[in-house]
C-alpha cells in the first residue's frame, strides 16, 4: 500500500509494515524532547504518582531555550530543580543554560535530528523536524507518560499534500510565502481545507530552499494548527546532515500514488515579500501595503528564522548601519554553534555596530516577552513565531511580523520598510 | 498490565449514560467556552475550583442545573484548545459529551480526562434540545432520544482509547501501568 511520509516513518518505528490515516500506535521514538519551563510539573507528576525511573533515560534531552537568562527568581528557582531533575533521572542529553540553544534548531544543526526520525516533545514547534524530513510530535503535558513508558499512543494524522511551483523572486523567503500558505489555510481562506491535526507534505519545485528556508515555511503552518510539517529532503539535505550525523539514518520519502486528504499547488513566483499584520501570521499583505509604519521595538530570531543562515541575511542589512534613534533590536542565534561563528565570520560585530542586542541562543523575546517585552501602544516588528494579540505584552501593542531581511531593514528605516528598496537581492 | 486485565476493565466500565441533554452551539473553544481563560492560563487541575465555572460563558450556572449521567450535546469544532480542564471538571460531575465534532487535540485532552467522549456524531445537535431523554452507550456509539423516540448509531470510542478512559484518563492509566511495573518487578525478584 503506498504511504505518505508521516505514515512511513510511524510504521517503521511502530513494527507495522503499513499504516493509513488514523491509525493509532505506539512509536518507539529516536529521542524524547522536553524544554526547561515543563520539566518541573512532568517531574511533579511523575514523584506524586511514585514514578521515580524514566524508562529510557539516555534518550531524553532536556533544552534550556526558553529562560535562558533567568529573568526573575521563579525562572532561577525552575532552573535549579531542572539540573536536579536531569541528575536524579539520568537523562543522557542536558543541554544546560548556554549550551545547545534552541530545541527546535540545533539538534538539526548538529546532527542529532536526522532524515527520517521520529521523537515526542512537549512543545508544538517541533513540526520544525519536517524540515530536515523527519517528524518530532507535539504531547503536551502528556509528555510525562513519554517519559516514563518510553512511548505514548498517537492517531496517525492525514496528509495534505502541498506543491510550491515556479521561484521565489529575489527577496522573498520562506517566512514570506509561510505567512501566505497560512492565509489560504485559514478558515474561509480559499483552500477550503482544514490543517488541524493534518501534515502538511511539502512537494515541487523545493531545491531552492536550504535547510533555514525550509524551517522558515514549516513555521506558520504550525500556527494554523498543522501537527506536523515535511520536506522529503534533498540531495543537499542529505549531504548536510550526512556531513554531522551522530548516528546513521535513512531519509525517508512518500510514495508516488500515497493517499492525501488534499492535493494543492501554489505558484510562488508572484509572492512579493509579506508582512503579517497583528493578530496572526495568515494576516499576510504585501510589505507595501504597511511601508512606513513607525516601529519601536524589533527582534530576530525564534524556532521560525534562528539558523545561522537567517542571521547571514539580516547581517547584510544591517552591515555598516545602524539602527534608527528609539528603536531597540534584539537578536537571539537558534545555537550556540552560530553564537561562535557569528564571532568567527564578523557577524557579531556587525550587530553590535549597529547597535542589536545580542541575546543568549533559544526563543529568546518569542517566548512570550518574558524578556525584551514591549509596552502598550508600541509597535513591534520580528520573525517571531507567531502575532497572537498580546504575546509579548498589552494587547493594544502592535505586532507585525516579517522575514529577517525586513526586520533587519525596518529597525535601521525606524519604520516598515521592503527590503529590496534598501539593499540587493540576487537570484 | 497484561492483555485480559485489559479486556476485564474495559468490559466492567460503565460506558452507558442516561440523563437529560444540555445541547450547545457550534464553535466552542475549550478557553473562554468550556472554561474561562484564566482555569486554562493558571493551570487549574483539580475539579472542585473547575467545577463552579464550568461553560461560565456559555450557560451561567450549568453546574448548579446539571446531574450525573446527563449528556452535553455540542455541534462543530467543540472544545477547540490542547488543554483538558474543562473535561477533568464533566468528568468529576459525571457527565458524558456527545459533539459534531472537535478539533483532534482537545478530543485527545477529553481521553486524556478520562472522559466519556463520542466526536464526528453528525447532526447530533438536531437529533435532541436541552432537557431531553438521552441514553448513550460511548462503547457501541448507540445514541437514544427517549423523549423522541428517535435511535442513531453513532462512531464508538476507539478501542484502542477504551482503557485509558476505563482507567479514569491519563493520570489513573499511569498509576495501573506503574503498579503493573513494581508488580512484574517483585515477581521476578529483583
Amino acid at each position: 500500500m503506498p504511504m505518505t511520509a508521516v505514515e512511513k516513518v510511524l510504521a517503521s518505528c511502530s513494527g507495522r509494515s503499513e499504516l493509513r490515516a488514523g491509525d493509532v500506535v505506539e512509536p518507539q521514538p529516536d529521542f524524547v524532547m522536553i524544554h526547561d519551563g515543563v520539566v518541573l510539573s512532568a517531574k511533579r507528576e511523575l514523584d506524586q504518582l511514585g514514578i521515580d525511573r524514566l524508562a529510557q533515560p539516555e534518550r531524553v534531552m532536556i533544552v534550556t531555550d526558553h529562560e535562558v537568562i533567568y529573568p526573575n527568581a521563579r525562572s532561577a528557582e525552575r532552573g535549579a530543580a531542572n539540573r536536579r531533575a536531569a541528575k536524579q533521572w539520568g537523562v543522557g542529553r542536558f543541554y544546560d543554560v548556554g549550551q545547545g540553544g534552541h530545541g527546535h534548531i540545533f539538534p538539526m544543526e548538529s546532527g542529532l535530528l536526522l532524515p527520517g526520525m521520529f521523537y515526542f516533545d512537549n512543545d508544538r514547534h517541533s513540526t520544525n523536524a519536517g524540515a530536515i524530513g523527519a517528524f518530532g510530535f507535539r504531547m503536551g503535558s502528556e509528555i510525562s507518560r513519554v517519559l516514563a513508558t518510553g512511548t505514548n499512543w498517537v492517531m496517525v494524522p492525514k496528509t495534505i499534500r502541498l506543491a510550491l511551483t515556479g521561484r521565489a523572486r529575489p527577496g522573498v523567503f520562506g517566512r514570506d510565502i509561510g505567512f501566505v500558505i497560512a492565509k489560504h489555510f485559514r478558515e474561509g481562506g480559499s483552500w477550503g481545507v482544514n490543517p488541524d491535526y493534518r501534515v502538511l507534505e511539502f512537494a515541487g519545485d523545493l531545491d531552492q530552499f536550504d535547510l533555514a528556508q525550509r524551517t522558515a515555511l514549516c513555521s506558520s503552518p504550525t500556527e494554523v494548527r498543522a501537527y506536523g510539517t515535511f520536506f522529503p529532503p534533498s540531495a543537499a539535505i542529505v549531504e548536510r546532515a550526512k556531513a554531522v550525523a551522530q548516528r546513521p539514518f535513512t531519509p525517508v520519502y512518500p510514495d508516488d500514488n500515497a493517499s492525501y486528504e488534499a492535493r494543492l499547488s501554489l505558484d510562488i513566483s508572484s509572492i512579493e515579500p509579506q508582512v503579517a499584520l497583528p493578530g496572526g501570521v495568515h494576516r499576510a499583505v504585501d510589505v507595501s501595503e504597511v511601508a512606513g509604519t513607525p516601529v519601536d521595538h524589533a527582534f530576530i530570531g525564534s524556532c521560525g528564522s534562528g539558523h545561522y543562515e537567517d542571521l547571514q541575511l539580516a547581517a547584510r542589512a544591517l552591515a555598516g548601519k545602524r539602527i534608527a534613534p528609539g528603536v531597540r533590536l534584539m537578536i537571539a542565534p537558534g545555537s550556540e554553534t552560530s553564537s561562535r561563528r557569528m564571532l568567527d565570520d564578523g557577524l557579531m560585530k556587525v550587530f553590535v555596530e549597529a547597535g542589536a542586542v545580542m541575546l543568549p541562543a533559544g526563543c529568546g523575546v518569542c517566548n512570550d516577552g518574558v524578556i525584551g517585552p514591549v509596552d502598550g501602544g508600541e509597535v513591534s516588528i520580528s520573525t517571531f513565531a507567531g502575532n497572537n494579540n498580546g504575546r509579548i505584552g498589552p494587547k493594544d501593542a502592535q505586532l507585525f511580523l516579517g522575514n529577517p531581511a525586513t526586520v533587519a531593514a525596518s529597525a535601521v528605516a525606524g519604520c516598515i520598510v521592503d527590503p529590496r528598496t534598501v539593499m540587493d537581492f540576487v537570484q | 498490565m497484561n492483555a485480559i486485565g485489559k479486556t476485564e476493565l474495559v468490559k466492567r466500565h460503565d460506558w452507558r449514560l442516561r440523563g437529560r441533554a444540555w445541547v450547545l452551539g457550534h464553535d466552542i473553544q475549550h478557553q473562554g467556552g468550556v472554561v474561562p481563560a484564566w482555569i486554562v492560563t493558571g493551570r487549574h487541575m483539580d475539579p472542585a475550583e473547575i467545577i463552579p465555572h464550568l461553560f461560565e460563558e456559555t450557560d451561567p450556572g450549568f453546574h448548579t442545573r446539571c446531574r450525573p449521567g446527563d449528556i452535553v450535546v455540542a455541534g462543530r469544532s467543540f472544545g477547540m484548545g490542547p488543554k483538558m480542564n474543562g473535561y477533568i471538571a464533566m468528568k468529576a460531575l459525571g457527565l458524558g459529551l456527545v459533539c459534531e465534532s472537535m478539533p483532534f487535540l482537545g478530543y485527545r485532552g477529553a481521553i486524556g480526562a478520562g472522559l466519556r467522549v463520542l466526536t464526528d456524531c453528525q447532526g447530533a445537535t438536531e437529533e435532541c434540545e436541552t432537557g431531553d431523554e438521552l441514553e448513550v452507550d460511548f462503547d457501541s456509539g448507540m445514541f437514544i432520544n427517549h423523549t423522541r423516540g428517535t435511535r442513531r448509531e453513532y462512531p464508538p470510542l476507539a478501542d484502542s482509547l477504551k482503557e485509558i478512559v476505563a482507567l479514569g484518563g491519563n493520570i489513573g492509566w499511569l498509576q495501573q501501568w506503574w503498579a503493573g511495573q513494581q508488580g512484574a518487578r517483585g515477581g521476578s525478584g529483583s
